[in-house]
């Protein structure tokens, strides 16, 4: 099996990143390979998780007086501010990574490992279930395998399995407290426990060294990676499904 | 330990079926399925009158932490449709053999059920 590595280093709209993750998603069910990419966000954007009551959980009118960009992930979990963050994707075919939770596992375990050489005192979370959607915003419980230290999250992950593969991805928190989530939910809601990742090293931390960091802590799953330097096919590909990732209708359908 | 009962039918993919009546069967997903999925938050099923081949997507399962597809373990017609999954899909994961039932289909070839994974060879599959 091939595995390609993608320091996406161009800042991209939310509908461009969703719709590049799931061209990888098509073509790891297509050709069976695997992708990990990292990725950042411009302009910053609130993502719903794939079937959250969004219209419900989060003030529409106040998301659109702020200027906010949304969008609505492909895969499962609950609100994320993407803006002082790396995301990484991982896509890849199911029996290539296990179970659900053998591939949360695996996935979160080279994350730590990566995050500790540069110093952060990260675990995994022990095995339990995962918060309850009335918890609140995604990085407001922590779920057994996740990224942790202490009780706050470092990073926050969700997965889709579909056609045979499946694309995991997850935000690493460099210096935003997601305290924008909170702004803009309906209600009170408790204030999320997390840990930034420059709060954690009590330093300034650059998407650049984190990037190194994850894609060094990955060469083990596989005897060779290939590089991706923008992949101008795969941006045409992503064209294919961004009308919907565009698509307040769609954003909001929930 | 995953609750695996003696008098169902299961899939390499975690969906069991229950024989009902002749030809009429109902499908849902395992609690080893379930567990690994957790608090599961929507479910999305079909119509009835659809119809699907073995191994067909019938439907969409989120979980607090996954969407993945359902995949039918048999071809055939859908009959019915747990209504009740739609305000409540947590039942999927407190009763998901009896209340948690999903769909209930006509067979297209009663024959085929004997394709499908008995108890034993189940909990082998998830080396309990």
């Amino acid at each position: 099996m091939r595995w390609h590595l993608w320091l996406d280093r161009t800042p991209r709209p939310g509908w461009q990143n969703m719709a590049l993750d799931m061209s990888l998603h098509a073509r790891a069910a297509r050709a069976g390979d695997g992708y990990l990419r990292l990725y950042r966000w411009e302009p910053s954007c609130l993502s719903f998780g794939r079937h959250e009551p969004a219209s419900k959980r989060y003030d529409r009118g106040r998301i659109e007086r702020l200027g906010l960009d949304t969008v609505r992930r492909p895969t499962g979990g609950r609100a994320v501010w993407h803006a002082a963050e790396l995301t990484y994707a991982v896509a890849a075919p199911e029996a290539a990574m296990g179970s659900l939770r053998e591939a949360y596992h695996r996935i979160h375990h080279t994350i730590a490992a990566a995050l500790r050489s540069l110093g952060a005192p990260v675990h995994l979370a022990p095995a339990r279930r995962a918060a309850p959607v009335d918890a609140g915003a995604c990085f407001a419980a922590a779920a057994g395998g996740e990224v942790v230290v202490d009780t706050g999250k470092v990073v926050g992950s969700a997965q889709l399995r579909s056609e045979g593969a499946l694309l995991q991805h997850g935000s690493v928190l460099l210096h935003d407290d997601q305290s924008r989530v909170r702004e803009v939910t309906i209600g009170d809601p408790a204030p999320p426990d997390v840990r930034p990742l420059s709060q954690l090293l009590d330093r300034e931390v650059s998407w650049e060294e984190v990037a190194r960091a994850i894609g060094d802590a990955a060469q083990p799953w596989a005897a060779r990676w290939n590089t991706v330097v923008d992949d101008e096919d795969l941006i045409a590909e992503a064209e294919m499904t961004a009308p919907r990732f565009r698509d307040p209708s769609w954003t909001w359908q929930r | 330990m995953s609750n695996i009962p003696a008098d169902l039918r299961y899939t390499t993919d975690h969906e069991y079926v229950k024989v009902l009546d002749k030809g009429l069967v109902q499908v849902g997903i395992t609690d080893y399925a379930q567990g690994e999925l957790g608090d599961i938050v929507f479910v999305n099923l079909p119509k009835v009158g659809d119809s699907f081949d073995e191994h067909g997507v019938f439907g969409v399962v989120e979980a607090v932490k996954a969407v993945s597809d359902l995949f039918c373990p048999l071809g055939g017609e859908v009959t019915e449709v747990n209504g009740a999954l739609e305000a409540d899909p947590g039942i999927i994961n407190r009763d998901p053999y009896d209340g948690g039932w999903m769909i209930r289909l006509r067979m297209k070839d009663p024959d085929s059920l004997t394709a499908l994974l008995t108890p034993e060879a189940y909990k082998a599959q998830l080396g309990e």
